[in-house]
């Protein structure tokens, strides 16, 4: 069967963005190499900081976040029941578009991820109501021009920037202690630190704290 | 007393065992038939175990004592939250398991922290109402040993699981402290097997204290009669548990008058059993000492 004009450009743009993939992964496992999530814990027993440790690898792990923090320092004090956890933020990864999430096929777009789907549905139509028509479960149809169609890939439909903040308060919350409950988050531009304790925390012990987390922040 | 063991084989000719198991006076506690695989626990009379292990011996099944056999454990942590749950606690609870034990596991409501932590009257009830008791406390020395207190008030053998390897406790178990994966490497699952023959030793005193004071009747024999005369429901798991010195029966509360005219020998149930509903699942029966009740046949 011979290919026409329209198939060939359709299967030279999937093997662009094939390729383009190839070379985002090669980066990717490179850059694991070299960069490393740094787990530093001190304070406690011998066995205690080897097993913070531990739980702090995972939970960044767990929660997806490995890549995107450089180092995180951890401090136990379990005599005064005091914790403090400081990490701070290294590269995001950039925003997620409609382009990385689907394949055009002239005025149709097939949707490659679908964890992504509800999502771009819910902004295309959103945004251009029923000129966007969902013609199968991962097929979608376009009645738009060209030019618009261009601007549509550009379309960001997740930035993980946005919500950074709350899945690190979400893992420090994992991390620290269930009965240190009195919290207090100090936040800057590239750090989240959290002091946590079963008892009030006052202002000069803040102070501290915060010499403290400077040093590695 | 009956001994309680496990026997795994094949189903060729495994009826015959349990027939056998039921002549010598014997039950069948649980029983599991996957394919052409069988699982059975097996009480008998501690005297017949010969027999019964020549019976195995010739049917090539493998036979594995039970340490735990016949106990109802709980395990306690200090919250049923993400940083206790689930692991470790549902691994120690699955180990005691296969150990022979039926366990059951607890949060505490206020468990959690140092000085803050607490334990209420009515989560020390029903941790009492059960043979032994099993208390998983974290990576610090300085949290278990203000914690070790709230354990002080309980009535019934406990151990204490924690992160320093060694503490001057009575039957603690080091090395294990807070997880966040399943404990499968090989140090972890000899943690395992400590936390299980320590609490075997905290039980073995409360087996000599029966040993010494029997009880009116096996918790197996009374158990077996209940079922005869209530039925359990299809599908329910777990029923009628055995206890060391008792048993907990998941009846209905019109049921209770029944059960309570069971004739064990020459006398009924209430004279011979304490009666009374859990705050927990079910009603406990504590079977009264052979001293206080007499000779039953």
């Amino acid at each position: 069967m011979r290919l026409g004009p329209e198939d060939k450009k359709a299967k030279k743009e999937y093997i662009n963005k094939l390729l383009n993939l190839c070379f985002l992964y090669k980066i990717k496992a490179i850059r694991k190499k070299v960069i490393e999530m740094e787990v530093k814990v001190e304070g406690g027993s011998d066995f205690a900081n080897e097993s913070y440790t531990k739980i702090c690898q995972d939970t960044f792990r767990d929660a997806g976040l490995r890549s995107n923090i450089d180092h995180v320092y951890m401090h136990c004090n379990p005599k005064e029941f005091v914790f403090v956890i400081a990490t701070k933020i290294g590269r995001v990864s950039r925003p997620v578009t409609v382009w990385d999430v689907t394949l055009r096929e002239e005025k149709k777009l097939r949707i490659t991820t679908e964890k992504y789907a509800p999502k771009l549905l819910a902004s295309l139509w959103d945004k251009y109501g029923e000129k966007v028509e969902q013609v199968g479960r991962l097929e979608l149809l376009l009645k738009l021009e060209d030019n618009e169609i261009e601007e549509l890939l550009k379309l960001v439909l997740y930035d993980p920037k946005d919500d950074l903040v709350t899945r690190i308060l979400y893992a420090l919350d994992t991390i620290i202690p269930e009965g240190a409950r009195v919290r207090s988050p100090m936040r800057s531009a590239n750090s989240v630190a959290i002091i946590a304790s079963e008892n009030p925390i006052g202002e000069e012990q803040k102070n501290k704290v915060e010499e403290m987390v400077s040093e590695y922040v | 007393m009956y001994k309680i063991m496990m026997f795994e084989g094949g189903v060729y000719k495994f009826y015959e065992l349990k027939e056998l198991v039921g002549d010598l006076g014997g039950f069948i506690l649980q029983e599991s038939v996957m394919q052409t695989e069988t699982m059975m626990h097996l009480a008998f009379p501690e005297e017949d175990e010969r027999e019964i292990r020549d019976k195995i011996k010739e049917l090539g099944g493998k036979f594995k004592e039970l340490a735990l056999a016949g106990t109802e454990i709980i395990v306690v942590v200090p919250s049923l939250g993400k940083h206790h749950a689930v692991d470790p606690m549902c691994d120690i609870a699955e180990f005691l398991r296969r150990s022979g034990a039926i366990t059951n596991m607890m949060g505490l409501a206020r468990g959690v922290g140092r000085r803050i932590a607490q334990m209420t009257t009515q989560e020390k009830r029903i941790i009492e109402e059960f043979d032994a008791a099993v208390f998983i406390f974290g990576t610090f020395e300085e949290c278990i040993e203000e914690k070790v207190k709230l354990c002080e008030k309980i009535d019934i053998p406990y151990i204490i699981v924690g992160g320093p390897s060694e503490m001057e406790l009575e039957h603690y178990v080091g090395g294990v402290g807070r997880k966040t994966a399943r404990m499968r490497n090989k140090d972890e699952i000899e943690r395992l097997y400590a936390v299980a023959s320590e609490l075997e030793k905290a039980l073995a005193e409360k087996r000599l204290d029966i040993e010494e004071d029997p009880i009116a009747a096996s918790p197996l024999f009374i158990k077996d009669m209940i079922e005869m005369t209530i039925l359990p429901k299809a599908g329910e798991e777990l029923p009628n548990v055995i206890q060391l010195d008792g048993l907990r029966v998941k009846i209905e509360e019109e049921d209770i008058e029944k059960i309570k005219e069971i004739e064990i020998g020459n006398k009924k149930l209430s004279e011979i059993c304490e009666i009374k509903k859990s705050p927990y699942t079910g009603y406990l029966l504590k079977i009264k000492s052979e001293a206080i009740t007499g000779a039953l046949f």
